[in-house]
């Protein structure tokens, strides 16, 4: 092997493998004893495990680049010729990272978040299962094996999503007494966590069937295993259930990374604390969706390369993603709530990777979408971990969870302002300083040359929502930071409350994203050209699809840019002015008025309504799975069961079952010669009948 | 011959000497107080009796499950078998009883009676011959009438024995003719010699030679509670002391199950006799009325002793249908021991109660889940078992019961509808459970803990690992069930 060249043995690698995602499950174990132990220890603990987990990631790395890969299995499940195993290759090696990396970042992150919490110990023992369930997902060599860190991490989201689980009014998501369609728009954390949870639910039903389906016709969960035999393949497409496995296999990612239509839990997953919405927003739980994609696009790809064609699955996936990454970016722009807005900007961001995984797909070059949406993955992860932590922060010190509730918060709170613009602008996709800027700029360019007969409509939604991205998040730094102090604040002061920036353990691990956000950012282009040459050389290896080597040809940019598509340039920068520009004239300059503009104008107002009201696709969606089947249940139970089961059956039976056991009583006299009777009577009972 | 080694004459030898000397032991210490010193020894004897047996399997000394042989006992599986299965029973009556006879009078006596039947209950399942199996089965029955009655100032104790006695002995009476007609016929008592007698007998003797038959089923019948020869059964099981019911409902019975699989069913293969209609019926009839009755008890020990009823009918399933499907026989034997131990356990958990508590009401139970957290979950737990409620070891040998019905029906039309009652039955005995079960955890508020008797929370915690171990992974039991059932329908000829 390789490694050995590293001065490594075979089995430390593998080993490394292994422990990335068991140390975290045994750190979760220990939990609860620790937790008796002592409280104040639990913290310390969780980001020990936490740092060795992501220095076990971190150790893989000089294989990654180099490209090898581990794959070690042990026997899983022996009648059924079952393997688990570890599959650690460059797509895997690089995630593990992510998520180790950004996990532990948060971690000490919630050392200070959560200082003080009585339930300290559960949320750590659920922190650590939740890792050690998303790098179970990231690096396992089967399919059977990823849904079961697949479920675990739906199990962790209800536990910390509904971690409040007093429903506490502070606790609450959405504004109290609001109503859409005639329903609630506010939800408690132990409803959001349930929320959560059923709708990731239908996700993981689909994904089960496609799982098992192909397991049907291949025999194999396993990775590789469905590469090295293609037989599998033709025989469902022969049937014409390859393209159906696959949706049902996607339509889990769908559920777990929030894509449209089974989107609408990532909001009410605010009422989590905020360390755990970064944590499910960055590194874990919305990225697995995408990892999945990324994970069986290749396989799909090299599939259709075989003449086995699945072209359908790629167009299902990069339409999905475009829908979503407009749809909710647009809910972003008016929502009140600083999480809110954030967890729109994640689904939507999500969706631009999801974009990009499958118009990798409908293009000749398959390496460049692939690498496009993985690297927004990475940029992504920083800036929207950093993002959602320093809101925590001001969630914390200002004690409420609306943005109009903030205001002129510059002064005060003067790091954190100034690492949520550095990050801020990593999401916005800042030209040529940010990683936002590039990772963006990619996907804009793979949709664009992709050749698909679907390139310039989804292209054209891209350029949208980057507008939409750098105005809300515009807005959203300009309501918490710029003009005058709210109401909220003032009374805060006059009651004594100093506003101050947040603790050390709470600003450090923020910091460090944002500074990396900008810090990579400068380097981005060749950062991008490096994980792309790595990914292409990947693909080659494992996949056999190849990258035709493509002349720069003369292009007019200047020699640094070289091999940037202008187009796709171009649209990102007037995009982000655009943006930025009207962000600022609304809510940094404050030139005109958000409220009056839009009441001015009934086509303005109408479009706002609608798009508070969160297209109505969360009131339809309860309307239908929710209310609708409670109505019918209750009409069952007043109509049927309490008629014909309770008074027919239930009661009816009983009577009987009573009747007969007093016919039976009966008989017990406890006089002898009676019993001496009845023992005459059945002997001659049984004679009779032997005789017959 | 018998080797003087094997495991019959070993346990006579055991069980007998220690059974004699107890009660001379208690003259010369001219006591009559502290029982503890009497049971330890008991204990001690029944402990190495079983473990010869196990011994004996262990060291592959045991023929496989022979049914035939020209002495009166034979040294087989299937009597081994048995044996482990009374000597549990045995076993945990006497530390049952440590509790229970501890302010009665004689301890000596009654823990050299208990000794005493244990041998009658091994050498029934052992017996190859008619005449020791009856020697054997009122070696088994007397200590028992005497047990019944021992509290002597009770008087529903004395009306259990005088009962049980009035049964019992009409029922050797019905024996010993069944024997006398066999003999006529064939001039033989030994089971092999009978059997190839009846296979040979001149049609104008099949009368006769099924009157025994019917003799034989009834005579056994009253001791494994086949309905209609069940009525005394409730009546003895609620007043007997507790541990002696143990005794009766999981020992005794099952020895009459060792005996009706060694005759009755020998017996019938060699008349050529379609008897799976006679056991069917007596079999549903037999579950059926159990569990209704069991439904309105209110007394404890009472609603146990008809749902020992309703197991007996469980347990006729497999015979029944024997020689269409050797899962049958295997599913009675599995179920026979596993009974043992379930009502065993729920038995001695009654006592237990009795004894601290002082009652056996279902109503005054209320809480007892927090007055007696041990004693309670046992009981829970073998209630569960009873029903067959997965994953404890009675849901596996009703599978294989109700499995053996399913598995007859394509030489057997009906024989699912023994499988559709044994399941509705099950799920009827879920009804009485549950109660008992609701009233323990669900009701009541403020009791306190009181203190359990040591030796019933042994006896809990030994049939709980039993039951949740051998229900979680059953394979051992099923193969040696497998090993030890007899082949019905097959070597008929010995």
């Amino acid at each position: 092997m390789a490694t050995e060249a590293l001065g490594l043995p075979f089995e430390v690698g593998a080993a490394s493998a292994w422990l990335v995602w068991i140390l975290p499950f045994i750190a979760a174990l220990i939990m609860p004893g620790i937790g008796k132990l002592s409280k104040n220890t639990t913290g310390y603990v969780a980001v020990g495990f936490a740092l060795m987990s992501a220095l076990s990631a971190a150790s893989m790395l000089p294989m990654a680049l180099e490209a090898h890969e581990i794959h070690d299995q042990v026997m899983w499940i022996e009648s059924i010729g079952l393997k688990g195993g570890v599959l650690a290759d460059p797509l895997s090696i690089i995630m593990a990272n992510v998520v180790g990396w950004i996990s532990f970042l948060i971690m000490i992150y919630s050392t200070g978040y959560m200082k003080g919490d009585k339930d300290i110990t559960r949320f750590w023992f659920w922190m650590m299962f939740f890792i050690g369930s998303m790098q179970l997902i990231v690096l396992s060599d089967n399919l059977l094996q990823v849904f079961f860190g697949w479920e675990g991490v739906g199990l962790a989201s209800y536990a910390l999503i509904s971690f409040w689980y007093r429903d506490k009014k502070k606790d609450h998501v959405g504004t109290e007494g609001r109503t859409v369609l005639g329903l609630l728009d506010y939800y408690a954390p132990t409803h959001a966590g349930m929320k959560a949870f059923i709708m990731t639910k239908v996700g993981d039903v689909m994904m089960i069937a496609g799982m098992l389906l192909i397991f049907l016709f291949a025999g194999t969960f396993g990775f590789r295993e469905l590469m090295d035999d293609h037989t599998w393949a033709t025989a469902m497409s022969a049937q014409g259930l390859l393209v159906p496995a696959f949706v049902l296999l996607f339509g889990g990612a769908i559920g777990k990374s929030a894509q449209f239509p089974l989107n609408e839990w990532l909001l009410e997953a605010m009422t989590g604390p905020t360390a755990v919405s970064a944590l499910i927003h960055a590194a874990t739980m919305v990225k697995a969706g995408v990892f999945l994609v990324a994970r069986i696009g290749p396989l799909v790809f090299a599939l259709g390369a075989a003449g086995i064609l699945a072209d359908q699955f790629f167009e299902i996936v990069a339409w999905v993603g475009a829908i979503t990454a407009l749809l909710l970016a647009t809910q972003g722009m008016v929502n009140p709530e600083i999480k809110k807005v954030l967890a729109y900007s994640t689904g939507s961001q999500i969706g631009y990777m999801m974009m990009a995984l499958g118009v990798a797909g409908l293009s000749h070059q398959y390496v460049d979408g692939y690498t496009a949406g993985f690297f927004h993955l990475i940029s992504h992860a920083m800036f929207k971990a950093s993002l959602f932590m320093a809101a925590g922060s001001l969630l914390h010190i200002v004690g409420s969870r609306f943005m109009t509730d903030m205001g002129g918060l510059r002064k005060h709170m003067k790091k954190t302002y100034a690492f949520m613009w550095a990050a801020g602008l990593g999401l916005m996709g800042a030209p040529f300083i940010t990683t936002g800027f590039w990772s963006k700029d990619a996907i804009f360019a793979a949709v664009y040359e992709s050749g698909s007969e679907w390139a310039l409509p989804i292209f054209a939604i891209a350029v949208l929502t980057a507008v939409i991205t750098a105005f809300y998040t515009t807005r959203m730094i300009g309501m918490v930071f710029y003009g005058k102090k709210s109401r909220h604040i003032e009374k805060m002061e006059e009651e004594g409350h100093h506003i101050h920036e947040a603790s050390l353990s709470m600003w450090v691990p923020y910091g460090i994203l944002a500074v990396l956000t900008i810090g990579i950012g400068l380097i981005g282009f060749s950062a991008e050209g490096g994980i792309h040459h790595l990914f292409a050389e990947y693909l080659d290896h494992t996949f056999g699809i190849h990258t035709a080597h493509v002349e720069s040809g003369d292009s007019f940019l200047p020699a640094p840019l070289d091999g940037l598509n202008p187009v796709a340039l171009g649209s990102s920068l007037v995009a982000f002015s655009i943006g930025i520009g009207l962000g600022y004239v609304f809510y940094i300059g404050r030139w005109v008025d958000p409220v009056k503009f839009v009441n001015s104008n009934i086509f303005f107002y109408a479009i706002h309504k609608v798009i508070l009201n969160r297209w109505y696709l969360n009131a339809i969606i309860y309307w239908c799975f929710v209310v609708a089947p409670l109505w019918l249940s209750r009409g069952i139970f007043r109509y049927f069961e309490k008629t014909a089961i309770d008074y027919g059956m239930n009661n009816g039976f009983q009577k009987a079952v009573g009747w007969g056991a007093k016919v039976v009583q009966g008989t017990q006299t406890g006089v002898a010669q009676s019993y001496l009777f009845v023992f005459g009577a059945g002997l001659l009972f049984v004679v009779l009948i032997l005789l017959i | 011959m018998l080797e003087i080694s094997s495991t019959p004459l070993v346990i006579i030898a055991i069980l007998g000497t220690i059974g004699v000397i107890l009660p001379i032991i208690s003259i010369a210490r001219k006591e009559t107080g502290s029982n503890s010193f009497y049971a330890v020894i008991a204990f001690a004897a029944l402990i190495v009796s079983i473990g010869y047996v196990a011994y004996q399997f262990v060291t592959e000394h045991v023929l496989p499950s022979a049914l035939f042989s020209e002495d009166v006992l034979v040294d087989d599986a299937f009597g081994g078998f048995f044996a482990i299965a009374m000597l549990i029973v045995a076993i945990f009556t006497t530390v049952g009883s440590f509790n229970y006879m501890r302010k009665q009078n004689h301890p000596a006596v009654y823990y050299s009676l208990i000794l005493l039947s244990t041998i009658g209950m091994v050498l029934v399942a052992y017996s190859t011959d008619l005449v020791m199996l009856f020697v054997a089965w009122e070696l088994m029955s007397i200590p028992t009438y005497v047990l019944a009655g021992f509290m002597k100032r009770n008087p529903s104790s004395n009306e259990a024995a005088l009962k049980y006695f009035l049964f019992g002995a009409l029922s050797s009476a019905i024996i010993v003719y069944g024997i006398s007609i066999s003999y006529g016929l064939t001039g033989s008592t030994n089971i092999g010699e009978v059997i190839q007698g009846y296979s040979t007998l001149d049609p104008s003797f099949l009368p006769l030679a099924l009157l025994s038959v019917g003799l034989f089923i009834a005579g056994f019948g009253f001791k494994m509670g086949l309905v209609p020869f069940h009525m005394w059964l409730p009546d003895t099981y609620e007043g007997a002391p507790t541990p002696i019911t143990t005794l009766l409902a999981a020992g005794t019975k099952k020895a009459g199950f060792a005996a009706a699989i060694r005759i009755i069913i020998l017996g019938m293969v060699a008349l050529n006799l379609d008897w799976t209609l006679a056991l069917g019926i007596i079999a549903v009839m037999t579950m059926t009325i159990g569990n209704i009755a069991a439904i309105m008890q209110k007394n404890l020990a009472r609603m146990l002793a008809y749902s020992s009823i309703g197991h007996a009918g469980y347990i006729l399933i497999g015979l029944a249908v024997a020689p269409f499907s050797s899962m049958g026989i295997q599913g009675s034997m599995y179920h026979i021991l596993n009974h043992a131990v379930m009502k065993g356990a729920a038995f001695i958990a009654v006592g237990g109660i009795v004894t601290t508590l002082a009652v056996t009401n279902l109503d005054k139970l209320k809480g007892l889940g927090r007055r007696m957290p041990i004693t309670s979950l046992g009981l829970v737990i073998s209630l569960l078992a009873l029903a067959g409620v997965p994953p404890l070891n009675g849901f596996w040998s009703k599978l294989m019961l109700f499995g053996g019905a399913l598995d007859a029906s394509s030489s057997l039309s009906w024989a699912p509808w023994l499988a559709i009652a044994g399941v509705l039955n099950s799920a009827l005995s879920l009804a009485y459970y549950g109660w008992i079960m609701r009233k323990m955890y669900f009701e009541g508020e403020t009791e306190k803990r009181v203190s359990e008797p040591k030796s019933v929370i042994a006896v809990m915690i030994f049939s709980m690992i039993f039951m949740v171990a051998l229900g979680v992974y059953p394979d051992p039991i099923i193969k040696f069930v497998e090993m030890a059932s007899p082949t019905i329908g097959l070597g008929i000829t010995p």
